[in-house]
């Protein structure tokens, strides 16, 4: 990674250190890491229950502070960013996915979709972008084969479809980079293929996506393999 | 605009909030009610109160003030004066149905009492009442005996002949005693006769009323040096009944022609008579009435009226010689004790159901920190997808706000329903269950008084409003201090 050049990364983390407190003794999660995200790439982050590859990833989505280091995006530290620009980047620059889909139950698959479209704009700002926003969300839904399922609850939907719905919520605003924690963790292996196969296509559409997992054969979907161990990266394969 | 959607999303598919809903409808319609019926209470009492001393009272003691007329006549010259009336004061003794008690006597000029208190209005009996009673009392008229049948159509010919407000108004009784001159009318407080029973309707009935009987009057004349001096004592008809709407000046009280009561007190004009030698002095003693009522114009406030009033005694006395001090009283001075009892009760009783509120507010709390609690994951989603602390503490702050417009809106309209319906309500209560919760014989007014007040009932339905927001304050908080990453870390 570090033959890349400047313009062509997305996000550089340097010396990422991460301690919890607990029962009285420092666990420390990450210690000292140095990573970086190129436009396009897709990298499988492969670690054992526990090394912290879940925080890493949190981290890298603004979503949690780490104790020492930076995360830097467009020349911007992140984490110097005031809690409303922290937000926007969640909002615009990354989109999560998790292992267990996390979709609100009370709206059904479109709305579930458009909620983090909705979520970066005013009442006014929505109502201008709103139409485009609902085409889009309807258009990759549409491309995971969900077409059928736009008005359908979370509740109704199989394992598979939960997780392209989450898919699409990750995409609906065109983020820079998708962030997927274990997306075929809670799947059997042939839906986890048939997801994985889905985060191909958009990768080969331009999409760059950081995905960590414990299993070397999800891994091996990605262009890039890293592997974490005791909070740092050990490796490449 | 997601809060938005949330906020609807959660209202229509949980159960919880619309039980907090439901307690702030309840909270909300249960204080606009007890304001309403107490609101209603007091307006009825004061309405009374009022009707019964005009605005505005000057009084000195029973033996009463010379040169009323003339004080009447000025008063009436003042602007802010729409009628003034004098009154005899007197307490003495009635016998009726051969049972003796005390009684407050009150000479009046009926006109120009009328003028200021509304007198007409307060006669019992009227035409109207009197067929209705017949009609309620007599089998229909085809079953009617022969008898009953010419007493009927004797009563209605009589009845169509005269009003009998008006006889009350002249004090003329309808029938006076055969063979004897004809006797003075009398009205009576309708609580006065001990036969009068209000019905559960609130209604008195002609079977029993001392209507057209004669009766006894007793007075102790004073002297100008407030001895008292033989009795005057004199035989009168009933000629009519009043309810003011005071169960203790309808219990107490009785209204006769000014100058007879005048004459019995020896508080008319008379020739002056010299202390030692009894002789005659060629003075004349002018007239005396213990109190003057009055009315106010309709733009000028109470307070207006009396300054007004003050400054005019001040100088009528200040004028003439031989005046005794008089005193000048609003109506509610004078009913100071018995508004201000009520008053106070409707505070209390109002601080104590917005005491009960809180239980809402605190239930609001209750139920909002569980689904707080409830929705841990789902904020930290919302965190991961953008949304911002404040945006999460609006979802819950806005759900507080829905359910507290929700929940007063409601509130608002079933109390607004209850209020107007509750006389039919308390009827269907009495009829089914045989559950009297207002019983006219014991709070005197025939109807549970209600009156919606749109200034309190608009405070009410915010503070509710207000309550809910506070509730779901503390949720809203901890909402907003979810850790996203602890909360999306488990299924």
């Amino acid at each position: 990674m570090s033959n890349a050049t400047d313009q062509h990364v997305l996000l550089n983390a340097t010396g990422l250190t991460k301690t919890y407190r607990m029962g009285g003794e420092d666990l420390h999660v990450l210690q000292g890491l140095d990573i970086q995200i190129r436009r396009g790439q897709w990298l499988a982050i492969l670690g054992s229950s526990g090394s912290g590859k879940s925080t890493l990833l949190h981290v890298l989505g603004g979503l949690d502070r780490p104790t020492q280091g930076e995360v830097v995006f467009d020349n911007q530290a992140i984490f110097s960013l005031s809690g409303a620009r922290l937000d926007r980047y969640r909002n615009r620059h990354v989109g999560f996915v998790f292992q267990f889909y996390h979709l609100l139950p009370e709206l059904n698959v479109v709305e579930n979709v458009l909620i983090a479209a909705m979520a970066g704009q005013s009442i006014v700002g929505w109502s201008r972008t709103r139409v485009e926003a609902r085409s889009r969300a309807e258009q990759l839904l549409n491309r995971l084969g969900l077409s059928h399922r736009l008005h359908h609850r979370p509740a109704k939907l199989s394992g598979g479809e939960r997780q392209r719905v989450a898919i699409a919520r990750a995409l609906i605003n065109e983020p820079d980079v998708l962030l997927a924690d274990e997306p075929t963790g809670n799947l059997d292996a042939t839906t986890g293929d048939q997801i994985l196969e889905v985060l191909g296509e958009f990768h080969r559409a331009g999409q760059a996506i950081v995905m960590v997992t414990h299993d070397q054969r999800i891994a091996q979907f990605a262009d890039q393999t890293v592997v974490l161990e005791s909070g740092r990266l050990v490796g490449a394969k | 605009m997601y809060k938005l959607l949330l906020i609807f999303k959660y209202l229509r598919r949980k159960l919880a909030p619309l039980f907090a809903a439901l307690a702030v409808t309840l909270c909300t319609a249960m204080v606009i009610i007890v304001i309403s019926v107490m609101g209603g209470f007091l307006q009825l009492m004061r309405e009374s109160a009022q009707r019964l001393t005009g605005q505005v009272t000057i009084g000195s003691d029973l033996s009463g003030f010379p040169h009323h007329q003339e004080l009447v006549d000025e008063l009436d010259q003042l602007p802010e004066v729409a009628a003034a009336t004098a009154m005899v004061r007197a307490y003495g003794l009635i016998n009726m149905f051969n049972r003796v008690h005390t009684i407050e006597v009150v000479g009046v000029d009926p006109k120009s009492f009328d003028d200021v208190t509304n007198y007409r209005d307060t006669l019992y009996w009227t035409n109207q009442h009197l067929l209705d009673d017949l009609e309620r009392t007599l089998p229909p008229i085809d079953k009617m005996t022969q008898r009953q049948r010419a007493m009927y159509e004797s009563s209605m010919q009589q009845y169509q002949r005269v009003d009998l407000r008006d006889l009350g108004m002249s004090f003329t009784p309808l029938h006076q005693p055969l063979n004897q001159p004809p006797l003075p009318g009398i009205v009576l407080g309708i609580e006065v006769s001990p036969y009068n029973r209000r019905d559960e309707q609130g209604k008195y009935h002609l079977s029993v009323s001392p209507l057209n009987t004669e009766l006894t009057l007793t007075v102790l004349p004073l002297t100008l040096r407030g001895t008292v001096m033989e009795p005057a004592v004199r035989r009168m008809v009933v000629a009519n009944e009043f309810k003011s709407g005071l169960y203790e000046i309808d219990a107490n009280r009785v209204y006769v022609p000014f100058d007879l009561l005048q004459q019995m007190l020896r508080m008319d004009a008379a020739e002056e008579a010299d202390p030692d030698t009894g002789q005659p002095t060629g003075r004349t003693l002018p007239s005396r009435a213990s109190e003057i009522m009055l009315r106010g114009q309709d733009m000028v406030s109470l307070d207006q009226l009396n300054r007004a009033v003050t400054a005019k005694v001040e100088q009528f006395v200040g004028a003439r010689s031989g005046m005794p001090p008089l005193w000048v009283q609003t109506w509610q001075q004078r009913h100071a004790t018995l508004l201000g009892a009520v008053e106070k009760e409707k505070m209390l009783l109002t601080f104590l159901f917005a005491i009960i509120s809180v239980v809402a507010v605190a239930m609001i709390g209750v139920i909002f920190y569980m689904i707080v609690l409830e929705k841990t994951r789902d904020i930290g989603v919302l965190r991961a997808i953008g949304a911002s602390r404040g945006g999460i503490m609006s979802i819950f702050l806005g759900y507080g706000l829905v359910i507290g417009c929700l929940g007063a809106g409601l509130g608002t309209a079933l109390a607004a329903a209850i209020v107007y319906h509750i006389n039919e309500i308390q009827d269907f209560l009495t009829v089914y269950f045989n559950f009297t919760m207002w019983d006219p014989s014991v709070y005197y007014f025939d109807k549970v008084p209600s009156r919606l007040d749109p200034l309190e009932t608009t405070l009410i339905a915010v503070m509710a409003v207000l309550s809910s927001l506070a509730g779901s304050l503390i949720p809203a908080y901890t909402a907003g201090r979810v850790d996203p990453v602890e909360s999306i870390r488990y299924e």
